[in-house]
């Protein structure tokens, strides 16, 4: 007879869960939701923005074209794969 | 006394300790990884060595993976950016590296006992009961730290980093005992079919209540600090975590969809797997939504990148997942190489790459330099994302080879030949990502450990 312990579990995790919840809603955790979306970014100062190089560009272009080469070579060899077969 | 806060909040020997914990287990986890490939290939290779047959191998891989590679490296930043985002320093960074340190001695523990054929034999439960404890008090330790920061904390507002973090811990810690039965030191398992119940209860709870929030709360922080851009929503946020705490505690069964478990359990599963794109989509959409426009930035920053590209990632694996959940077409799919693609989407592709993203986005807030490499970092990322996009073709097509042919009611020695080919192309690529590994503890450990940074 394992119901019992499926049983105390279930009922263990909903009630933590429900309290936990009211807790958070009572504690005024879903207002102020404006701010919160700043929070991450609260302590920048003196942070450097990432900088966007045209070397990254480049990079991003030739690692672009190097994707590209390879999956046009997968599906060339999928094709010739098929081809064989049929 | 304002110096010694300072210093405390600069510290972060804690964070440190478990990106260096993830940088190093990885190597270990993707070479264990890449032996079970081989083996694969040649089953005859490692013959007669007690240690390193694949009945061995495979476990010890997973659970290296799953405990020693991605948890700890999202910890890492988790460590990072819950006190900053708290307002206050780590309730003790003692607590922390001692508990990083009982993390390691278990990993070991794992890996020598696995080695030595003592396991429970359940998957993802297999390690025996001392190490299970272990298990459940890191977990349980971590969230005392965690939840103590935000006892003393000086922000009001939990931003949604925080909730997912302290949830995967108090859940995992929670479920792990659970799934592991715990109470029954000697077997860790019920019997017959409650058993199986129990395990995929937690099994799926690895992914749903433990991989996936971490990675939630990894990526809810790093791409507003790359883009400079507050979150799309922080409301829609808390509305996909709490839907993804209801709906994903109840999925497990989805895994036991051809046994003889009651039906209503199996519709349950299938039900709310579907209903999984609501957490899934309403993350996605935050994040993509904060990210609009400012692809560029997140270009610059390398560990932006491996984040962002993780939720793309999450994307391909809970689709795929909601219809792998339908009995049609996992009459196709389910007991093949389908599935082990499905899971290296979701492990590697998704949390794996967040956890590396997290590593790279918060080794320099660390250390105030920069990373060793830059070109390092990007080297890595391009082979984990070749390699994990590999291992998916390779995987689906041999899935998709194995499952009609099993559904045609072929034989299995017939198979095995038609799929050897793409075996051998897996053990390639998990070679690239085992050098992948390789290059990463070397940058990390530069990184964390060297006096200069050096660019690029
Ligand atoms: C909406 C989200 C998801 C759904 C509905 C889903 C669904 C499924 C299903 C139905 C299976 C069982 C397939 C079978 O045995 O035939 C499965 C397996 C698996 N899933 Fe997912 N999945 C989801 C997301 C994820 C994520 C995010 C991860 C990783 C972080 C993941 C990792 C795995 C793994 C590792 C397995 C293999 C389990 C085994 O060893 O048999 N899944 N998933």
């Amino acid at each position: 007879m394992y119901f019992p312990y499926f049983i105390a579990y279930i009922a263990i995790g909903l009630a933590i869960s429900l309290a936990l919840f009211f807790w958070a809603l009572k504690n005024g955790q879903f207002q102020d939701q404006q701010r919160a979306r700043f929070l991450p970014l609260r302590d920048d100062g003196g942070v450097q923005p990432a900088r966007v190089s045209r070397w990254g560009r480049l990079q991003m272009l030739a690692l672009f074209a190097l994707v590209s080469i390879g999956l046009a070579a997968s599906a060339a060899s999928l094709l010739y794969a098929a081809y064989l077969r049929g | 006394m304002i110096a010694d806060t300072k210093e405390i909040f600069e510290n972060y020997a804690t964070a440190k300790a478990f990106c260096l914990t993830s940088a190093f287990w990885m190597m270990v986890a993707t070479f264990y990884g890449l032996l079970g490939a081989t083996e694969l290939i040649a089953p005859d290779l490692t013959a007669n060595i007690g240690g390193i047959v694949f009945g061995r191998v495979r476990p010890t891989h997973i659970n290296l993976v799953l405990f020693g590679f991605v948890t700890p490296g999202l910890l890492g930043s988790a460590f990072y950016f819950i006190p900053r985002l708290l307002g206050t320093p780590l309730y003790s960074e003692r607590l922390g590296v001692a508990t990083a340190l009982a993390w390691n001695a278990a990993l070991v523990a794992l890996v020598a006992t696995l080695a030595m054929g003592m396991t429970q034999g359940r998957e993802y439960a297999e390690l025996i009961w001392p190490i299970d404890l272990a298990v459940v008090a890191v977990f349980a330790l971590a969230f005392f730290n965690f939840t103590m920061t935000v006892a003393r904390r000086r922000e009001k507002i939990l931003y949604v980093s925080v909730w997912y973090v302290l949830a995967a811990c108090i859940l995992t810690a929670c479920t792990y005992a659970l799934g592991n039965v715990i109470w029954r030191p000697n077997t860790g398992a019920l019997v017959g079919i409650p058993d199986a119940i129990l395990l995929w209860f937690y099994g799926h709870n690895i992914f749903g209540l433990l991989l996936t929030p971490l990675s939630a709360g990894v990526a809810y922080y790093v791409i507003p600090r790359a883009t400079r851009a507050p979150l799309y929503s922080h409301t829609l946020s808390l509305l996909g975590f709490w839907s993804l705490i209801v709906v994903y505690t109840h999925v497990g069964t989805h895994h036991l969809l051809q046994v003889p478990v009651p039906t209503w359990l199996k519709v349950v599963a299938i039900v709310d797997s579907v209903a999984m794109v609501i957490p899934v989509m309403a993350f996605l959409i935050n994040i993509w939504y904060t990210a609009k426009g400012k692809l560029g930035e997140i270009h610059a920053d390398v560990g932006a990148k491996f984040v962002f590209t993780g939720t793309i990632m999450y994307f391909f694996v809970s689709i795929q997942g909601s219809f792998m959940a339908l009995p049609d077409v996992q009459r196709v799919t389910h007991f093949n190489n389908w599935v082990v693609a499905h899971a290296h989407i979701g492990v590697l592709g998704f949390a794996g790459m967040i956890a590396l993203g997290g590593i790279y986005y918060t080794i320099p807030k660390l250390t105030g330099r920069p990373l060793f490499s830059r070109f390092l970092a990007d080297f890595q990322y391009w082979m984990v994302l070749i390699g994990m996009v590999g291992f998916t073709i390779v995987l689906t097509i041999a899935g998709l080879i194995q499952g009609n042919a099993w559904l045609n009611g072929e034989t299995v020695y017939r198979v095995l030949p038609e799929i050897h080919v793409y075996y051998v192309t897996r053990a390639g690529l998990g070679l690239l990502i085992f050098t992948s590994a390789l290059l990463g503890f070397y940058n990390v450990t530069r990184s964390l450990l060297a006096k200069r940074g050096a660019m690029p």
